[in-house]
């Protein structure tokens, strides 16, 4: 009766740490997959080559829905997590990190405003409206 | 006794496999999280269009680009940033700019140039012909052509060339 309570043992710790192990794994792999940094370089690098490609009078929605939860995570109000200015747009998903990407379409970004719901609520998506910059 | 050891010695192969298997998958998690977007191309592309929409849009030419007699004005290369909504300025002062535009306008019979005009850093155009291993490293080109009429009926033949650097922060 010893012997088989000692096997029983054994089996539940060995099952327990592959189970420690893979959870382990399995983390870190959603953490790589939503990381950060991953996702401040992609959303300045989108939202540049938004502007780039935008033309005066237009008013682009832009998804932020997975900067959202992040920012959120970290503490970080969803109206400062995008900054255009002097060419260069920055994405901040946390106090410490933020990435910038340059862009060459010499417009006016006239307002880019967090969209919000009839509560009050950030619907996770950004508003960037266009205008003609004014030449001498 | 033995029947037991043996046990013991697959839980230690067991791990190892696992180990192996965890070591594999973060290898390979790194090597596809660990590079960031390289979006060059289609940047370059979007620096093409834009250049090209503002020399012609819709089937007509840009007013400031030829004189009524047809003749390509010079005020258009001076002021072809301004005019093409385009700003290379970044910061830092002795940054270079990381872009590189080019056209030219070839005529339509014997494809003489007859007009080009250029802006940016035009250390990146060496990059286009350049046939290294690790290309990553240099610059995306981008070349398109078309045909222009002029409101005169003539025909060029317009070229773009397109470049953008940011290798820095396109590749690790």
């Amino acid at each position: 009766m010893e012997k088989r309570g000692e096997i029983l043992v054994e089996n539940i710790i060995f099952i327990v740490l592959n189970i420690a192990f893979l959870s382990i794994l399995v983390i870190f792999l959603l953490n790589q997959g939503s990381g950060e940094s991953i996702l401040e370089d992609s959303y300045s690098k989108q939202v540049a080559l938004l502007i780039d490609s935008a033309k005066p009078g237009m008013i682009m929605r832009v998804n932020f829905e997975n900067a959202k939860e992040v920012s959120d995570e970290n503490g970080i109000s969803f109206s400062e997590i995008l900054l255009i200015n002097d060419q260069y747009v920055t994405t901040k998903l946390n106090e410490d990190s933020g990435r910038s990407y340059h862009f060459f379409n010499d417009i006016n970004v006239s307002s880019y405003y967090p969209e919000k719901n009839n509560d009050g609520d950030f619907t996770g998506f950004y508003v960037l409206t266009f205008s003609r910059k004014n030449v001498e | 006794m033995s029947n037991k050891k043996g046990e013991k010695l697959i839980s230690v192969y067991w791990f190892a496999i696992l180990v192996i298997v965890a070591t594999g998958i973060v290898l390979m998690v790194n090597s596809f999280y660990g590079k960031t977007y390289d979006v060059r191309d289609v940047e370059s592309k979007i620096l093409a269009d834009k250049v090209a929409d503002c020399i012609y849009f819709g089937g007509k030419v840009n007013s400031l680009l030829l004189t009524p007699q047809g003749v390509f004005r010079e005020d258009f290369r001076d002021r072809f940033m301004e005019l093409c909504s385009l700003n290379f300025d970044v910061k830092g002062e002795f940054t270079p700019t990381p872009y590189y535009v080019e056209v030219q306008f070839f005529s339509f019979g014997d494809l003489r140039v007859m007009f080009e005009t250029s802006v940016g850093n035009n250390n990146f155009k060496p990059d286009c012909n350049s046939k290294v291993e690790n290309a990553e490293k240099l610059a995306k080109c981008n070349e398109n052509q078309f045909y222009m009429k002029t409101n005169s009926n003539k025909i060029y033949l317009v070229k773009i060339l397109s470049i953008v650097g940011k290798t820095d922060e396109n590749t690790f």
